[in-house]
Order: structure tokens, then sequence, then C-alpha cells
């Protein structure tokens, strides 16, 4: 049946949890209603990206925007926008740099800057049907790649495209794929491939969105190394936490399976590939390969010594292929377009070798004090500045940028000083952090500094596994430390001690979580040293938030006397009547930031718990 | 008819290697006992065919007594299971010949078992004592 | 495979391509420390104390010696400044966690470490992971396990309970580097009175075994129960452990046979009243024998089961022997072995030493002498039977002693003799299987189960089946002296038997006459040793004399009189019939 227009509802895990499956019901219902089912067909797509404006609904081909879509708005929506022509302007979003509503998609700054190769399909096809992704040329490349192209053939056209592991390491993709097709080939054992779903870092669903929005892209992606390797299985082994991602791949492996796609004789030919999903079980170092590996073998998940490398022993000491989700996204687009397309976008020329260039693009999960945290995809080589500001859309409440952080845990942060810097593998790992597998936290001048490294390390903390001593006991002894400053008890020999504890990590770690632990505070420690001298030497934090070294304040000059804070407060900390200029007990109050929270006028300020000593007042300000 | 100078006479055949040497046991050991069982010494109690029994009874024994190893013990393996089942057919034939079955014996006693020899030869003789001598019909 | 060249310090040296640097390393002398390496068992790598530098063209890693492959022209550099600094803070971190381990300490001397910047931790477990690994790869009970991740990670069981797959091998606490595992001797879980038997599953039996080689006891070997271990035949250079040996049957022809399968020591249970079993102190004499042996499990030492050492001393003869409820003989040498186990005892230990006996049985050379020799030394002897030995105390004297309660009958009382040690002097009896045995050999055997002598005077070595002779106690209790003068008399008599060349038959053979037989067969399957054999040509049975053991079998069968026996002719038997009869 022809519809003449497609309501196009976000499906991804944000929306989800916002109500969009009730909201798509609701809108069938409604449409139902009003006689309108067979001409506007609603579809339920992956992450549209816009999460922090969800639940988002997409009405195609106009390509208007709806932001922050509720229940009670449905009716309304239908009958303006559906029956009578009219969008509705209500649920228009309005840049924060604009006066006036942009309806269209593609006129909204978040999305003019992305440049969607991985997502290309977000937002348009229903992630559980796949004649969607059929129709929208899936599983072409796969079928190029069965009949017209040799192993070699595709291992080269990967290689060309300079493909680099999109999961945090940069290795080019071609070159492991030729390593582990060797070495299987050498051993006369057969490889398997792998997709490392496992994204444990803090603030970071890249992959969790991908395999959401476009599940069958990643399969295909896995048959067509598959074939070039020569693996006849694949597993994916997608975090535990990520439910609804591993409901839609195992779905899709079902219909994939039935099309033929995925099994043996794959199209008619004599090719077999087959995929597991295999779940984790909540540990951030399963997505160490050797880790991973093990919990797939069933054992503990801890890592090995990397000596021998995976590639030649690794699951059930086959020559074991592992990638990222996104690697594994980017493969058929790179089949079916060529390699010279690919390697078109990002920087570097990377024609005569990958490692010299970072190409293609990149998915980032933009969070933290930004305005439109959410989905991204980016050339690579784009600049933090217009990632931060124009795609971003800049820091709310339009206070200080001050900082922004990559690579999750392994990674660091880079100040402003570093904004221009162009994204890509090998400038942000000369500048001390590192692309990672794409979590991007932006701080403002209310993050300390000292305080997002201490909380890296405590989430490592947590998260080693405890193998080997460097990494255990030195993540133990740092946080220890960074405790300490965060509480005003910093001493002058810590600065060296946390250098010489990093140094150490780096070069004794047994796997890349213990040797990359040190990144948040050693680059903290880079671009951020007189917030650690603060600490230590002035007992003052300058962000305010360390709770041991701020009390709490009300402004006199902005405070109006709404009584919000009052009713927030939990400890009776705040008194004052209506109108009326409040009063904060500092004995009382516990610094729980509730009453910050619902201050409209921003009028509970934090300063130095000796505020009254000039010196530290002044280094305060 | 009993009378009180009736001695019994038995005829004893024994197998050598177990009740033969029992019964030199008991002489070594001075057991005393009835001297109405003189030997016949066989190597085995599978010698025994019952026509010396027959022929024992005919030349006047009032008893005939057949001694030889436990069963499973035999010099020989099996030869006092033959003399057993001899023994058997023959006691059947005895009986209805009318010879009482105290007067044909068979006892399985081992190398080290005088003191059974000695209470064997005693009870069959107090038996046959009061039984009386064997009766043959003459024609 | 592949021969490689590296240099270690400096020094050139040539390995197999992929060995671990460690191993190539300790081959030329360089020392390198490590704490969580152990040869049993793989590579495990977490300790990092044996980081090394190695450099590779223009490039420098830092790799673990343990388990990095060497490749084809690295330089190893094991102690620059860059590697001690790392190690330095390495055992600052164990010192953290594990403040007072010895083995951390020795090495944090080497290493300059005065005040560890972390503190000193209290814990002992470096969580090296050899336990684990030692129970899981080598001995295969798969007992031990890490638990929990990160900094509070540690070392312990399933559920943290006691686990039921622990055999006790204490291999865990053999390769513990720290000390911190220890081995409960719990009485009944491990190993529980005085071991007087054999400590290891693999063991010599004793210092005087013959042949002076170990054996394995299958029952408790670790290898049976888990397919594991094997530390033995990783050790032994000859290679001559093989767990896969299995029962052989070999057919072996022999011309004579000599049976001295002895005797087994009654089983002191039978004789309930004296309490073994029971009480902890109350000994056999064999086992008191056993641990007065220098090469004994105390060293010689004659020791109560607490270790300490016992101050009175009861030694009880006739256990089992001369008693009508287990055995009415005496067994000969148990007076004489209680006269030595008394002297012996009293050497050791000082202690007072009573024995209950019957009647003194020492005739032999020195016997009588020696048995003065203890009066004189102040051994204490009772003529009575003890009646029971018990731990009902009357008196406070009595209190935590064992009392022997006997009837001193030369003082005519019944007297009450506090103890410490109680030991039963238990006497010989036939083996178990004694009749399976003597069956196999046609012997025949006494009241008391001892084989059978053809005579007791005149052939005591001899059986009543030619070439089988009987030697030591499997013919009645004896001791050493007696037992050897059998052995020698068996021993001649069989070479005897052999040298001659020929055997003689015996005279008594059956024989058939063949122009006689009607060829009805009925000898032929009564004989035990197919001596009879029917000729189907000639249509008669015919007797092969050398076979023929005389036993006459079928010549009471003979139907037609054929078969006769000679010396055993029926006319013969008819003729001693008559010749008894005759009054």
């Amino acid at each position: 049946m022809a519809y003449r227009t497609h309501c196009l509802i976000c499906a991804g895990t944000g929306c989800v949890s916002s109500r969009s499956y009730e909201l798509g019901k609701a809108l069938e219902t409604e449409l139902a209603r009003q006689h309108l089912d067979d001409e506007v067909q609603v579809v339920r797509t992956g992450c549209q990206g816009f999460c922090a404006q969800g639940p988002i609904v997409i009405v195609q081909p106009e390509g208007i925007l709806y932001h922050a879509v509720s229940l009670g708005d449905v009716p309304q929506l239908v009958t303006e926008h559906f029956l009578k022509g009219r969008p509705l302007r209500k649920l228009l979003y309005t840049p924060p740099t604009e006066q006036a509503p942009v309806p269209a998609l593609n006129d909204i700054p978040f999305f003019t800057k992305q440049k969607l190769v991985v997502l290309r399909n977000r937002g348009l096809i229903d992630p559980e049907k796949i004649e969607d992704y059929i129709a929208a040329d899936g599983y072409q490349a796969l079928a190029k790649a069965i009949t017209d192209l040799t192993a070699d053939q595709i291992i080269q056209e990967i290689k060309r495209s300079g493909l680099r592991g999109r999961g945090g390491g940069g290795f080019p993709a071609g070159i492991k794929w030729a390593t582990c097709r060797q070495a299987g080939l050498h051993r006369n054992v057969e490889p398997v491939v792998i997709c490392n779903a496992d994204e444990g870092d803090p603030g970071a669903f890249m992959d969790r969105s991908i395999i959401e929005c476009d599940p069958h892209a990643v399969l295909e992606g896995m048959a067509i190394g598959g074939r070039a390797i020569g693996a006849r299985e694949g597993f994916v082994y997608v975090r535990q936490e990520y439910p609804l991602a591993r409901a839609r791949l195992a779905h899709a492996i079902d219909q994939a399976r039935d099309f033929g796609l995925l099994g043996t004789d794959i199209l008619g030919t004599t090719f077999d590939f087959d995929v597991t999903v295999v779940q984790g079980a909540g540990a951030f170092v399963c997505g160490e390969s050797t880790a991973l590996m093990a919990s797939l073998e069933g054992k503990v998940g801890e890592p090995r010594a990397k000596y021998i490398h995976t590639v030649e022993h690794g699951y059930q000491d086959r020559p074991s292929n592992l990638n990222n989700v996104e690697t594994w996204a980017n493969v058929p687009l790179i089949i079916r377009r060529g390699a010279d397309w690919f390697a078109a976008m990002g920087t570097g020329d990377v024609s005569e070798n990958p490692w010299n260039g970072s190409s293609g693009t990149k998915v980032f999960s933009l969070s933290g004090t930004v305005n439109n945290t959410g989905l991204i995809e980016v050339p690579m080589g784009i600049s933090l500045r217009e990632i931060v500001f124009e795609i971003g859309g800049g820091i709310p409440k339009n206070r200080q940028f001050k900082a922004v952080q990559t690579g999750g845990p392994s990674g660091g942060f880079l100040p402003g000083s570093c904004l221009d810097l162009p994204v890509d593998f090998d400038s942000l790992t000369e500048a001390g952090t590192m692309m990672g597998s794409g979590g991007m936290v932006v701080a403002d001048e209310r993050t300390c500094m000292v305080e997002a490294a201490r909380f890296f390390l405590d989430f490592l903390t947590d998260e080693s596994c405890g193998k080997c001593v460097p990494c255990r006991e030195g993540l133990r002894s740092s946080m220890d430390i960074l405790t300490r400053i965060t509480k005003g008890q910093g001493q002058s020999e810590d600065i060296g001690l946390l250098r010489e504890i990093g140094d150490v990590m780096q070069d004794c770690c047994l796997c890349a979580l213990g040797t990359s632990a040190p990144n948040p505070v050693l680059s903290t420690l880079r671009y951020f040293p007189d917030e650690y001298d603060a600490h230590i030497h002035h007992h003052v934090c300058p962000a305010g938030a360390c709770r041991d070294l701020i009390e709490y304040a009300i402004d006199p000059a902005t405070c109006d006397g709404c009584h919000a804070c009052v009713k927030a407060c939990s400890v009776d900390a705040l008194t004052g009547d209506v109108k009326a200029l409040h009063e904060l007990d500092r004995v009382k109050c516990i610094k729980c930031g509730a009453c910050v929270e619902v201050c409209t006028r921003d009028a509970i300020i934090t300063r130095p718990v000796h505020a009254t000593d000039p010196v530290a007042a002044e280094v305060a300000r | 008819m009993a009378t009180a100078t009736f001695e019994p006479r038995i005829v004893a055949f024994f197998c050598n290697w177990c009740t033969y040497t029992a019964s030199d046991l008991a002489g070594t050991a001075r057991m005393a006992y009835e001297p109405n069982a003189p030997v016949v010494r066989v190597m085995c109690s599978g010698r025994v065919d019952p026509q010396f029994v027959l022929k024992a009874l005919q030349e006047g024994a009032d008893g005939v007594l057949v001694g030889g190893c436990h069963p499973g013990d035999c010099h020989y393996q099996e030869g006092n299971y033959t003399a057993l089942r001899r023994f058997r057919l023959l006691k059947r034939v005895l009986t209805q010949l009318g010879v009482e079955d105290e007067r044909v014996r068979l006892e399985w006693i081992s190398a080290s078992e005088g003191d059974r020899v000695q209470h064997v030869v005693d009870e069959m003789t107090a038996q046959l004592r009061t039984l009386g001598p064997f009766q043959q019909v003459r024609s | 495979m592949n021969t490689i060249n590296l240099t270690i310090n400096g020094i050139e040296v040539e390995a197999e391509d992929r060995t671990p640097l460690l191993a190539i390393a300790d081959r030329i002398g360089v020392k390198i420390p490590t704490l969580c390496h152990h040869p049993l068992v793989e590579a495990y790598g977490v300790c990092r104390i044996c980081i090394v530098e190695v450099h590779m063209r223009n490039r420098v890693r830092l790799v673990t010696a343990c388990n990095y492959p060497a490749t084809n022209g690295i330089e190893v550099l094991t102690d620059t400044p860059r590697v001690r600094r790392n190690r330095k803070m390495i055992l600052e971190w164990f010192l953290s966690r594990c403040g007072h381990v010895p083995i951390l300490n020795a090495l944090a001397a080497e290493y300059g470490i005065t005040e560890p910047r972390f503190g000193r931790g209290d814990d002992t477990c470096i969580l090296c992971g050899l336990c684990v690994r030692v129970c899981s790869d080598v001995v295969g009970a798969n007992v031990l396990g890490f638990f929990n991740r990160g900094t509070t990670r540690y070392v312990g069981t399933p559920y943290d309970e006691p686990s039921d797959a622990c055999i006790a091998c204490t291999a865990c606490a053999q390769v513990c580097p720290t000390g911190c595992i220890t081995i409960d001797d719990e009485a009944e879980l491990v190993r529980g009175e005085l071991p007087l038997g054999p400590m290891t599953p693999i063991y010599i039996p004793t210092m005087q075994a013959v042949p002076h080689q170990p054996v394995i006891d299958h029952d408790s070997c670790i290898h049976f129960k888990t397919d594991g271990c094997r530390v033995c035949a990783s050790v032994c250079e000859p290679k001559a452990i093989d767990h896969g040996q299995q029962d052989r049957h070999e057919e072996i022809q022999v011309g004579s046979i000599i049976v001295a399968t002895g005797f087994q020591p009654v089983d002191a249970n039978k004789v309930p009243q004296y309490g073994y079993g029971r009480y902890p102190n109350v000994f056999t004499a064999l086992q008191v024998e056993h641990m007065v042996n220098a090469s004994g499990p105390t060293n010689g030492q004659a020791l109560l089961k607490d270790g300490s050492k016992p101050k009175a001393v009861g030694i009880i003869h006739c256990v089992g022997s001369r008693d009508k409820n287990t055995h009415e003989y005496c067994s000969r040498v148990c007076c004489m072995y209680s006269l030595k186990l008394a002297h012996l005892v009293h050497e050791r230990s000082d202690a007072k030493i009573y024995n209950f006996y019957i009647d003194m049985r020492a005739a032999g050379k020195g016997y009588e002498e020696f048995y003065n020799h203890l009066l004189e030394e102040g051994c204490e002897f009772i003529r009575g039977r003890v009646a029971e030995v018990s731990d009902w105390a009357v008196t406070p004297l009595e209190q935590g002693k064992l009392v022997i309660r006997v009837e001193d009958t030369l003082a005519g009382f019944v007297r009450r003799i506090p103890v410490d040690m109680v030991i039963l002097s238990t006497g010989l009896e036939a083996r178990e299987d004694a009749a399976e045995v003597r069956r196999l050999f046609n012997i025949s055997c006494s009241s008391d189960g001892w084989f059978l002598e053809r005579h007791p005077k005149l052939a005591p070595v001899s059986t009543f089946t030619d070439g089988v002779f009987i030697a030591g106690c499997a013919q009645g209790p004896k001791d050493i002296p007696d037992t050897v003068a059998q052995a020698g008399a068996a021993a001649a008599e069989a070479m005897a038997l052999i040298d001659k060349g020929h055997v003689e038959l015996e005279a008594y053979t059956a024989w058939i006459d063949e122009e006689r037989c009607s060829g009805c067969q009925v000898c032929v399957p009564l004989c035990p040793f197919s001596a009879i054999q029917f000729n189907k040509d000639k249509k008669v049975s015919q007797l092969n004399e050398a076979l023929c053991k005389g036993c006459g079998t079928c010549v009471a069968a003979c139907p037609s009189l054929v078969a006769q026996q000679h010396h055993f002719t029926d006319a013969q038997i008819m003729a001693e019939i008559e010749g008894v009869l005759v009054s």
C-alpha cells in the first residue's frame, strides 16, 4: 500500500524509556480513529540521535522534526499535521541560539554538521524489518563480496579504505583481517569473527544505538568479514545491560536466516556464516579482547598477556578477529561504494598506509554540560569546537566551557586551548587523550577536574579485574591520594607520587585497562595543574564542587524568596519567609545540591569553606 | 539279637591322603578308640568299588566305613565326588535289600582330624553293637 | 624448531624461538625476581615483578619475563633504573597489602625500601594464584578459586565453605610463597592418629623393603582420583613411573613350587576387651615395632598419640593366642618380641614397663638370658591373663590413664595397673585367603588353617602333592631362625627334585587291558587328569601312565574289570577284605 507520508518515531532506548512505544501506539490509534491509517504509516526507527529532546517524531518526506512529544499531544498532532497539513508549532524545536523554531530536520544545526555513514539508516528504517534494510540497499555488499570478490580482494579494499578500529585501539581493520586470515591458513585452523558490543565506557552509547537502529548493518559487515577471513562462525558479545539491543539483534538474525542471508548456503552459494549473540555479565573489563574471549569461552572474564596475539590464538585457541560494532557497520558501505569513497572522508592520506590518517566518520555520544546531548556522527577531522558548540549547541545557561573528555576512562581531558584540534586518532593521542570508542563528555566551569579524575578512577577501581598488582594496587593508591586531595587533605608529594604511579602503571599493567588508567589523572595534571595546586596547597576547589572544600550560601542579590529551596532541602538547612531573603544554615547543610537544582535564579552559590580567608578567596576567584 | 559279647566287625576303606593320615595322627596323638575297624588303604575314596562293600558284608563284616577327603580337598581333585555318587546309589540298593542305614557309612575326614576318626569309629561301633550282627540270607 | 639469537644484559645467547625470557635468563644464570611463578604451573604474569626491558630496533617495551616469548634479535635488559623503579613501586604496592610477609620484605630490602610509601597492610595473601593454579591444573581437584574482582579479590573455596573436593594433598601449602596457607591436621579429616603407615601415596614400604623401590597406593594417589598431578612421574629422571600399569597374568612353566605365603597378625579388634580402636593409646605390637624403628614416623621415639612420652607401659601377651575364643595354639614368637619391645620402649622413654604373661616361652639361643636381663632392668612381670583394659578411673592415680585389670596368679589377687600406653602382643594366624591359596596347590590344612606338611616330624616342608613345598609361617607360627631353616630345607628339596633330571612316578598307576576293553568309555570322563583317551580306530580306551596319578576312580568304575590299579587291584583289595575279616 502506498502511504503518502511516514511518521517516524524514535525507538532507541532513550526515547523508549520516555514512552515512545506508547506514543507510537497512541499515534496509530488516533490515525485510525481519524481514518488516516491507510495514508500515514507509523514506523518505529532506531535512535535519531537528538536524545536530549526526546521523544522525537520525524515526519517524512517533509522532513519536519518534532521534539518532546508526549501522549497528550497526539490528538492535536494528528489533527493539525496529518489532517490539516499544518506543522504543530509548539512541538517544533527552537535551537538555543535562535528565536524561532526550526521545523526542518535538515536545517537544525545539530543535524546539518553531521555526516551519516554508519548511521545512514537512522530514523529511516524500522530495525525490526529486514525488508526495510534490504530496500535501503542492504545486503548488496554481501552479495558482491560472495559472488564478485575474492577474500584477498575484500581485504585489500578494507585496507585501502583506511578503516581503523572504532573501539578505541584505532588499529587498521584491513591489516587485522589479513593477519587473521593468514594465521588461519598457516595453522590450518578455522578462524572466528567476533563483534565487541560490550561498550563499557560510562557515557558511551554509540554501539548500543547502532545495533538498535540498524542491526543488519553489523551482521552484514560480519558476514563480509567472515568471507574475507575464512570464518564461518561469528559472535556478538553484547553487554548484559543492553536488553533492547540484544533483542533487536536476535530478531535481526532470525530474519536474516529466514531470508537465506545467514546460515548455510547463503544466497544460494556455498558460503556458510552464522552469528550467535552472547550476553555479558556486567564487567567493564570484558570489553578488553582477551577478557572478552575468556568470557565467551565461559571462563571468568580476565585478560591475559597479549604477547601472543588473539588474531593467532584467540577464542578456543583459534585465530580470532575482533572488531567493534561501529567498525563492522562501516564494512558494507566500503564494499558497496568503494574504498576511495571512504578514504576521501577524514584526515590524512591512507591510500598507501592506513596508519597515515583517520578516514571515514566517527560516531560520538555527546553528553555532559552541553545543550544537545545525543548521538552524532561526524567526519574525521572536524574540530572539537564545531562538535561542542555547533552540533552540541554550546554550554547550557551560558556557562563557560572548561574541558571535554574523550575516550572514556582510558582517555583524558582537553581544555579550551585544544578546541580547534581536529578530531582524529593521532591528534587526540598526541594531545594526551585518545579517541576511544566515542564517548565525549563536556564539562563546564562547575566541574572540578580533580573530582572528574577521581570519578573515573573510582570507576576503574571498581571495574579492575584485580589480577595484576600494578592495576589493582595502583588504582587503589591513586584513589586514596585523589580522595584525600578532594577532601582538602592533599600533600605536596602527592603530585609527584601520582605521576610516578601513573608511569609505573603504564609500564607494568597487564592489559590496556591498567595501562590507560592513569590517563584521566595525567591529562588533568597536564592541563589543569592549578586546580590540583588549589586543592592541595590552598584547600580550595575552584569549581566549587568538592564538598569538603565548599560551603553553600545564598546570594542576596539574586534570591527572590520563592521558597522552592526550602521545600527541596531534606535537612531543614534553609529557612526564610516567602518573598523574603532566605538563609542557609552551614552547619546543617550537607551540600547535597538539591536546592541548587530547584533554584531558578541560581541564587544558591558555592564558595570555599574558608571564605573569610582572604588568600583563599583570592585564589578561588 | 545283640549279645553282651557281640563285637561288630567294620571294614574301613580309608583314602591314603586324608582319612588314612588322620587315623595315623590319631595314633601318634595317642587317641584311644574302638579296635573294631581294621583299615584297608586305598589311594582315593574313588577307588572304592561298590563291590568291595558287598564283598565285605558277604565275608562277614557287620558294617563298612568309607573315609575320604572333604569335598574340594580330594588329592585327586574329584575322586571323592565319584565316591559320593556311587555311595548314594549303593545305599538305595542296599536299603532295598534290607541293609540297615547305620551299617554302611561314608565320612569325610581330613588329614588333621584324628579326633574325628576316633569319634566316627566309636560311634559306629556303638551303633552296630546295638544293632547286632549283619544277618545274611543264605541260600 | 627455530633457533634464534638474542642478548640478555649484553650476553649473547641462543634459544629456541618463543621461549619465555625467564627460562633463558635462568639458563645463563641471570637472576630475575619472581613471585607468582612456579615451575609446576604455567606462567601467570600477575605479580609483574619480573618486568624487564626489551629493545627491538628503536622500540622499548616493558614486558614480563615469565611469559614473554623471545624473538630473534631482541636485547633484553633486566636491571635498568627504569626496571628497578618499577619493581620498587610494585613491591611497595605488595607491602601496602601484605606488609609483614618475609619474602616480600626480603625483596624489598634488595630494592632499598625502608619506608613503603603506601603503608604496611596486615594481609598475608599476595594473590599470586599459585595455590589456585596448582589445585586446578596439577592436582585437578579444582577446590580453590579467585572470588570478587578488583581490590576485594581474594582466594577461597566455593561459598567460603570447606570443600568436599579437597583431597588434602597440601599442594597449595607447598607452593604458597608467603606461607599463608596452613594445613590443619583435623583428626578425623586428614590423617587421624599417629601415621603408622605410609605418609604419601607413593612410598617405600620400609627401610628394609625388598626390593627397595617405591610403590603407589592406588586408593590414595591423586592421579587416580582427578586424572591430574603425576608430579612423581615428571620428576623421575629415568621415567620409571607408569600410572597406566595394569595387572598382567603370566604363565610360567615350573618344575617345583614353594608356597611361603606367611601369616597375618591377629586382628586386635577380635579381642575387644583390650580397647583397641576405642582408646587411642592402645597399640598392636606391630605398630609399636614401626614406631620405635629409627625410620618410622617418630624417628624411633616411643610416644603417645598426643606426642608425649609414656610414663608407664603395659604389654599384654597372648592376644589372640592360647585362647578358646580366638586361637588355641601358641603363636610362639610373641613372648620374645614382647620382651624386645619392653626393652626398646623402656630405652626410648624411660617408662615403667609391665608384662602380663601366661608363660614365658623363651626357647632359643640367648632368649632366656635376655629375659633375665629384662628382669634386672626393672621390667615388671605379672603372671595372669588380662581381663580388660579401660579408662574408668577409680582412684585419683588412675585419672587419665588406661587401667589394666588382671589377676596376678602368683600373688593371688586381682590388680589394677594404671598405664599410659598398652601394647597388645597379637598372635599369628593363617591368612584370610589361605584356603583359596592352598586349594590352588592341592595342599591340605590343619585345623587352624596352617598348611599341612606331609609329615609333622619327618617331612616338615613337603606336602602331599609332589613338587609342591611349603616353608615358613604358612606352615605354622615360627620365628625367623626357624623360618630361615625351613626355607633352606624347602629350597633344597625343590632343587633336588629339579636336579634329578627325572621324576619318579607313583608306582600305583592304573592300566587298561586293551584286548579286553569293551570301549564303553565310562572311564574316560572320570579321570581328572585326562589320562584316558578313547581310540576311535581301535575302539578302545587307552590310559597314559605318565599322566596317571593313581587315584583308582576309573578302576572302580570299569564294568568289565578291565581297568586295574597297580598294587591296588581288585583281587588284592578283595584279598585284604577277606584278610581283615578273618577272626
